[in-house]
């Protein structure tokens, strides 16, 4: 057997008090893909972070093809041959694709007023795309490309240096649809038979079996597994159960009782936004959990914002509680008793640089001054502490800022504000990406307490979760409803067939 | 840890700002004894209540995220306009309502063109700006007014004293109080900083950002007319230059202050303002000339961001860590753990 690509051994890291790593031993085979599991918070950030030279590890050793090495910048992690592709890849969207590639290395002389050799890059350019055919124009501007060629870009430019062994992933997946997924994973096998290593992080546990072919599961700042996917699976062995340090049950709760549905709360009838959805129609009981599947362009992403107002429907009606309404803005939807916990909850959930105190309150602010104008303090605060410890945010700080949560409390903390309005519609869209399986588990579980009380609706590009969680689906397809034949339910292949393909093949 | 939790907390902060005034009042008061007479502290509190003003109306543009740079165009504008109001002959409170009113629509047509047109902020406030400049020419050319002032009272504003302190101050410090209950009490202060924290959230919370947008917009220039009354009641008469020496302080004192107590607020803008004051009054007696003094505030704007900013107190930390006081680094900076 060869000699790993990468080796580490011992590597431990301090932040203050908390010993974020301790005593790591990992390694990476010559063109394995890898993937790396843990929990948020078990170390595996950190870990990719010393290997990426973006900060120092305390002690211990790293070793590339049995040299040691000291990374004290990421220049020297990218001279050593390990490239890293961030989790939100930062890309300049107002250039093209090939100048994003080349940034910074535009030319080969030096200093302020060296000359740009566009065709020398170009040739680079074609050069890399003929080692790894992507089929992409690199000449569009990356604010034109979708979500999988920007993350290809991304890649090319993490390749563009010279003599990368180890290619390092972070939650590539995380934005993509699963068809997009697909032509990553194609793209990361013609890595792989070049000889090329990948460290993949991910949450989605299908996905190592998928693509990888060992993993690494980090828990509480060190390794405590690593094993190769054939092995895994011959011995049935549970990531998530690893990931936790305990056996799971299913992460999804158990499905409603059906003596427990209740009235019609939200009724959709023909519902229209032209060139996004049309003749939407569908009702929403307390009770159950209603779950819509589509990938990104089918139009439930913007079905949720006409419903919430965000971006109003242009015909077709909605009505709550039997009163018809049609909000032209979120305020309105918000006094109809409906609450939507957004996509993106970084842009369109919360202030980031504020803590939970201030989040929670903000989509209710009649309640919180009590019916009139000024704020009641105390009482903010006691019933942000009663909502936060509901959805059981950890650290269980009301004045952490935000963005000191990891993405699973962070979208916790959503949730609280949208308890807060004591809403009778909750409206999830992607209620999970970047969340971690812990998490994950715990919102599924808030979900159907919720349903007791008030509609609930799961709008996701993730099949297995809109099946997992909700006791009654409808796909969308390009802006259309795909209902299972003659008014069944449907199950898990013929609702990703019907969200995929738009009907329900017999 | 325990020095970067002092400079981190709210305690620690306002402390931190006492000092200084403390320092600031006695190095002038070092350098010229004459800093701490009766007159010298009335001119600053006279002082303080004009750029108090200005600044506090500029706090609001500043909460929403934005800028307004029209301050100056919309001093000599309304300055202007009140004089020519009180030259007519019309009464001091037929003349501030005019001004207010100009104000207002000053601001709201900025906030509106800002908010709903989505027009950017900086360009579309030096246009409105430019213009109001323009516009105080038209009363009389440029001339300065004077004519039916003492008449109307107007002085009494700088004169006029109660309880021993100038009503100026007071008018200031009524001011100060009712926009820190608004901003800091009530909801819709919240909803003024959900619309700066992060807009599109804001709007996902149901609050009409653009609204509390406009209003800033509308709240500024309305100050900024109170803050040249007070101007013109020092100076007893109107030019169209008046004001021009509003927009730095205004802006030193909203950011000055924030970096001292760690974030805009109405509070923090009148820390900042405090200190701007008393630096340009100080210089001043002093007998620095203001082009000089201007650069010596702005460069103390310039250190003071800097000292309180987030990166000097990483940077402390990594001091500390330097000499060999290992697990002190503060703040897990960028490590998720």
């Amino acid at each position: 057997m060869t000699e790993p690509i990468l080796t580490a051994s011992g590597v431990s890291k301090r932040f203050g008090p908390v010993l974020a790593l301790n005593d790591v031993a990992f390694h990476v085979e010559r063109g394995e893909v890898h993937a790396l599991l843990g929990i948020n918070g078990a170390g595996k950030s950190t870990f990719i972070k010393i290997l990426s030279g973006l900060i120092q590890k305390d002690t211990g050793s790293i070793r590339i093809a049995g040299q040691e090495v000291d990374f004290k910048a990421p220049e020297d992690a990218i001279h050593a041959g390990i490239a890293t592709v961030q989790q939100h890849p930062e890309l300049v969207s107002d250039m093209s694709g090939l100048d994003n590639i080349f940034l910074g290395r535009e030319c080969a002389g030096r200093g302020l007023f060296g000359r740009v050799d566009r065709r020398a890059m170009e040739q680079r350019a074609d050069a890399l795309l003929a080692r790894f055919s992507v089929p992409l124009d690199l000449s569009r501007e990356v604010g034109d490309m979708s979500a999988v060629e920007r993350e290809a870009v991304a890649i090319l430019q993490a390749l563009a240096a010279d003599d990368i062994k180890v290619l390092i992933l972070d939650e590539p997946t995380s934005t993509l649809t699963e068809i997009e997924r697909e032509d990553l994973f194609a793209l990361m096998n013609q890595l792989r038979s070049q000889g090329i290593s990948i460290i993949y992080i991910t949450h989605q546990l299908e996905e190592v079996f998928a693509i990888a072919d060992s993993f690494s599961v980090f828990r509480g700042g060190t390794c405590i597994a690593r094993m190769s996917v054939a092995e895994a699976r011959s011995e049935n062995i549970s990531l998530a159960a690893l990931m936790l340090g305990e056996a799971i049950g299913d992460i999804f709760p158990p499905k409603g009782a059906a003596e427990k549905l209740g009235e019609v709360v939200l009724k959709v009838e023909k519902l229209t936004r032209d060139g996004e959805f049309s003749n939407i129609t569908f009702e929403a009981r307390k009770g159950e959990i209603l779950g819509i599947f589509g990938l990104v362009g089918s139009g439930c992403d913007e079905l949720a914002k006409a419903i919430f107002g965000v971006t109003p429907a242009q015909s077709g009606r909605i009505a709550v509680n039997g009163a018809a309404i049609s909000p032209k803005k979120p305020r309105h939807a918000l006094d109809a008793g409906i609450f939507l916990v957004p996509g993106d909850r970084r842009t369109e959930g919360l202030a980031l640089d504020r803590p939970a105190l201030f989040n929670v309150p903000l989509a209710n602010l009649r309640r919180a001054a009590n019916g009139g104008w000024s704020l009641k303090g105390r009482q903010i605060r006691n019933d942000a502490k009663l909502l936060t410890d509901q959805v059981a945010l950890s650290p269980p700080s009301l004045t952490t800022p935000a963005s000191g949560f990891s993405g699973g409390n962070q979208q916790k903390i959503v949730l609280a504000k949208g308890l807060y309005t004591e809403a009778d519609v909750y409206i999830f869209v992607e209620p999970t990406v970047g969340v971690d399986i812990g998490a994950r588990a715990k919102i599924y579980a808030l979900m159907r307490n919720l349903s007791e009380k008030a509609a609930v609706i799961v709008i996701s590009s993730d099949c297995d979760e809109v099946f997992g969680v909700a006791d009654r689906t409808i796909a969308m397809h390009k802006g259309r409803q795909a209902e299972a034949q003659a008014g069944g339910l449907f199950d898990r292949d013929g609702l990703l067939l019907a969200g995929i393909m738009g009907g329900s093949m017999q | 840890m325990k020095r970067l939790r002092f400079l981190s907390s709210g305690y620690g902060r306002g402390m931190a700002f006492i000092l200084l005034v403390l320092i600031v009042a006695a190095g002038f008061a070092t350098a010229e004894p004459r800093f701490l007479t009766q007159a010298s502290l009335s001119g600053i509190a006279r002082h303080m209540a004009a750029n108090g003003l200005a600044a506090l109306g500029l706090t609001f543009v500043v909460i929403v995220r934005k800028f307004d740079l029209s301050l100056a165009g919309v001093a000599a504008f309304s300055a202007m306009s009140m004089g020519a109001v009180i030259a007519a002959g019309f009464p001091l409170t037929v003349a501030i309502a005019a001004g207010l009113l100009i104000g207002l629509i000053i601001g709201g047509i900025s906030g509106f063109a800002i908010s709903r047109a989505g027009f950017p902020d900086i360009v579309t406030t030096i246009a409105v700006g430019s213009v109001c400049s323009g516009l105080a020419f038209l009363y009389t050319g440029g001339r300065s007014i004077f004519q039916n002032f003492f008449q109307s009272g107007i002085t009494n504003l700088n004169d006029a004293r109660f309880l021993g302190v100038g009503v100026s101050l007071w008018f200031l410090v009524a001011a100060y109080a009712v926009a820190w209950l608004v901003m800091h009490k009530t909801r819709t202060g919240l909803a003024f900083y959900a619309t700066g924290e992060n807009p599109n959230a804001a709007a996902f919370s149901g609050i009409s950002t653009s609204r509390y947008v406009a209003l800033a917009y509308m709240l500024c220039a309305a100050f900024t007319v109170l803050a040249v009354l007070l101007i013109l009641a020092e100076s007893g008469n109107a030019e169209t230059n008046k004001g021009a020496n509003l927009m730095m302080p205004a802006y030193a004192g909203v950011f000055l202050g924030a970096a001292i107590m760690g974030g805009t607020s109405v509070i923090s803008t009148f820390a900042g303002i405090l200190l701007i004051t008393m630096l340009l009054d100080g210089f001043s007696l002093m007998g620095v000339p203001y082009y000089y003094s201007d650069g010596v505030v702005s460069l103390i704007l310039l250190l003071g961001v800097v000292a309180f900013s987030d990166i000097a107190r990483t940077w402390i930390g990594g001091l500390k860590v330097l000499f060999g006081q290992s697990g002190t680094a503060g703040r897990a900076s960028g490590g998720q753990v």
